[in-house]
């Protein structure tokens, strides 16, 4: 075997033994959990009203159907049954199998909150029927009432209007601004920590005895990231499988394209910092040091990740025009200005190709660095490494 | 042990040069270890034992200099077949013994199922087998140890270079490890180990290496470093002594102090001359002439 085989042996074990690792089983177990529970209970606050009621008595019936027709112009669902007689009706509504009844077409009974919508759809469509039989009764022909009652409702002119779509593929967009941030930082962090592993535990000396330390660095970041991307897709799946379940997703084929637009940026975001953080990894060699090192990169990650948030309402301000075309900001909002058509080709055109660019440029200092630095104890300064000459 | 002109079958520094800023770590280091030959590599502390090893692990390159197997320069290729146990040891703390002896043997270039078996063998005979699922953190020191020896025999390696295999084992561990390095020796891998504990180079290897500041101080067989050294010596030991007596002795130097004694080297005085003062200074327990030993010629030639 040769020695360029090496680096996916390396990504092997980043890879099976991360994934093997308890606290990475539960800590996806309950992102899971909390990805379903926010679908489920955003579903439930979401979903299109409807309501029962019961009628009782002469007349309630054709009230009642006259409510549903009200309602369903309205897009409200209301669903009409007629009871015996009020006991049972008032029972209806005390175990909440209705929501309202109405009896003998004269009195309205609720539980305790009476529910608005129904409530003011029923008297609206009462105090109409009432008005036509007065109007009736002071000699006015049924023709001439219906003529006078049927207007039409007032036009509602909207100044900014509501496109459904945009308004959910900005939701997709936030919920993958929020899953790309924590992605980025959770497996640059396993990047350097594993570095600072390797380092403190000594093992270092073991490996370098049998391979260069580009490839260990090589398959470090690609067995890490390829999970994170597997985790990821995990998440956007589970994601898109619920939302559809629970009927939240509208224009599934939108959610789907931001969610590729997601995976792309998640690699290239992705081995842009962990190069970095492999860097900053390999100049300490104690896990409490790695904090201090980590803060640039932290920084960087946090602030790319308010203007990625920025940019899911405000897809075209400056900042997010600029912030989407520098390669470490990029990732985070990107991929929102895309989904929400708010970015022109050259743009995404340039984005990944200054991110490529950078990364390109990145990994040889980085290796360089990272080489260097593995063997030495303690804190080393960057300048001093490249500094001095070979290992 | 031969000398750094080229045999086929041979482990070769020559002419190793490596320096850290104005320290100079390896100055002119050259020998040889020929196959199924064990060889100790001792010196002081800072002599550049690790540095020598560690270059020819490819770990750090040297300013000049070059080293051999078979007679070949050794490239990043040869080096996967060598084994090497750092000084400083190392193993992944949460990762399973096993695995991480089947990722090693992977590295070193072994298939996934021998890699496996290998690494099945080498827990087993290093009797740490019932341990192999185990995380090393979970593992005693000594156990650590062996997993180490297990790391760098894995792949069957053509040859074997270990820094402070002996340092932290006890008599058993040292024992196992003996008979492990033997029978590697025997099968015929030049194996080169660096220690402290001299007696036990004595005992284990035909040929040693001693450097002291970057320099080769001496090599070659033992028996003939033994033999080389003429010294006259003494080891005499007596009860109820005042303290100093020997230094009393004229013509006399001691090399190494004993309790109630010491081994004394003699420049000018006789055997008997020592004996009568010992005499003189309490009740004789021990009195024998001795030839120089490994730790003799240590001391001498790290003389500082």
């Amino acid at each position: 075997m040769s020695a360029r085989r090496l680096w996916p042996i390396v990504a092997r074990r980043e890879f099976v033994e991360r994934a093997r690792d308890r606290g990475f089983q539960v800590s996806t177990a309950i992102t899971v959990l909390l990805l379903v529970g926010v679908i489920v209970i955003s579903a439930v606050f979401n979903r299109p009203t409807s309501f029962d009621l019961v009628v009782v008595g002469e007349g309630s019936d054709a009230l009642g159907q006259q409510v549903r027709a009200a309602a369903d112009a309205l897009g409200i669902e209301v669903s009409v049954h007629e009871l015996a007689d009020e006991a049972e009706a008032r029972q209806a509504v005390d175990a909440g199998d209705a929501d309202a009844a109405v009896v003998e077409a004269g009195r309205i009974v609720v539980r305790a909150e009476p529910p608005d919508q129904l409530v003011g759809l029923i008297q609206a469509v009462s105090v109409r029927e009432r008005s036509r039989q007065a109007l009736i009764g002071a000699g006015l022909s049924s023709e001439q009432v219906d003529a006078a009652l049927a207007q039409s409702p007032l036009p509602v002119d909207a100044l900014e209007p509501v496109n459904a779509e945009s308004r959910e593929t900005a939701t997709v967009a936030f919920v993958g601004v929020l899953l790309l941030y924590g992605q980025l930082f959770a497996y640059g962090y396993w990047v350097a920590a594993g570095v600072v592993e390797e380092k403190s535990s000594r093992v270092v000396e073991v490996l370098l005895a049998t391979l260069r330390p580009s490839h260990l660095l090589r398959g470090k970041i690609l067995g890490i990231g390829l999970l994170g991307l597997a985790q990821l897709l995990l998440l956007a799946l589970v994601g898109l499988f619920a939302s559809s379940a629970v009927g939240t997703l509208e224009f599934p084929s939108g959610a789907i394209a931001t969610v590729g637009l997601v995976l792309v940026w998640f690699v290239l975001g992705f081995f842009f910092y962990a190069t970095m953080f492999a860097v900053a990894g390999s100049i300490v060699t104690r896990q409490e040091d790695l904090q201090t090192t980590m803060t640039p990169l932290t920084i960087l990650i946090v602030g790319s990740f308010f203007i990625g948030l920025s940019a899911t309402s405000n897809p075209d301000s400056t900042l997010a025009v600029v912030a989407s075309l520098l390669p470490f900001s990029s990732p985070l909002v990107m991929p929102t200005r895309i989904a929400l058509g708010d970015a022109a080709t050259w743009e995404v055109v340039a984005s990944i190709a200054i991110s490529v660019a950078a990364t390109a440029a990145l990994i040889p200092l980085a290796t360089k660095i990272y080489s260097r630095a593995l063997l030495r104890p303690g804190r080393v300064r960057i300048r001093q490494v490249l500094r001095a000459g070979g290992a | 042990m031969t000398g750094p002109s080229a045999v086929a079958d041979a482990f070769e520094f020559v002419g190793l040069v490596r320096r850290f800023g104005e320290v100079v770590a390896l100055d002119d280091v050259s020998f040889s270890v020929a196959a199924g030959e064990m060889v100790g590599f001792v010196g002081p502390n800072g002599a550049g034992k690790t540095t020598a090893m560690r270059i020819a692990l490819g770990l750090l390159q040297a300013d000049a200099g070059a080293v051999r197997w078979r007679g070949r320069a050794v490239d990043a290729e040869t080096r996967r077949r060598f084994g090497y146990m750092p000084e400083e040891r190392g193993l992944y703390p949460k990762m399973r013994v096993l695995d991480q002896l089947v990722y090693l043997a992977r590295l070193h270039g072994l298939e996934p199922g021998d890699a496996r078996s290998q690494a099945e063998r080498m827990t087993e005979l290093l009797g740490v087998g019932d341990r192999a699922r185990d995380r090393a953190e979970s593992l005693s020191l000594g156990n650590q140890q062996r997993v180490q020896l297990a790391a760098a025999l894995v792949h069957r390696p053509e040859v074997l270079i270990l820094d402070e295999p002996f340092s932290g084992l006890d008599p058993v561990g040292v024992d196992v490890l003996s008979a492990i390095l033997r029978r590697q020796a025997d099968d015929g891998a030049p194996v080169v180990f660096s220690s402290h504990q001299l007696e036990l180079v004595e005992r284990l290897c035909e040929s040693v290496v001693m450097i002291d500041r970057g320099r080769i101080v001496a090599s070659g067989r033992i028996a003939d470093l033994r033999a080389r050294d003429t010294r006259r010596l003494v080891r005499v030991e007596v009860a109820g002594a005042s303290d100093g007596w020997l230094e009393r002795v004229a013509g006399t130097r001691v090399l190494e102090p004993l309790p109630d004694g010491a081994i004394v080297e003699l420049d000018g005085a006789s055997e008997s001359d020592v004996l009568d003062a010992a005499r003189a200074a309490g009740s004789v327990r021990h009195f024998s002439v001795v030839r120089p030993s490994l730790p003799e010629i240590f001391r001498r030639e790290v003389a500082r």
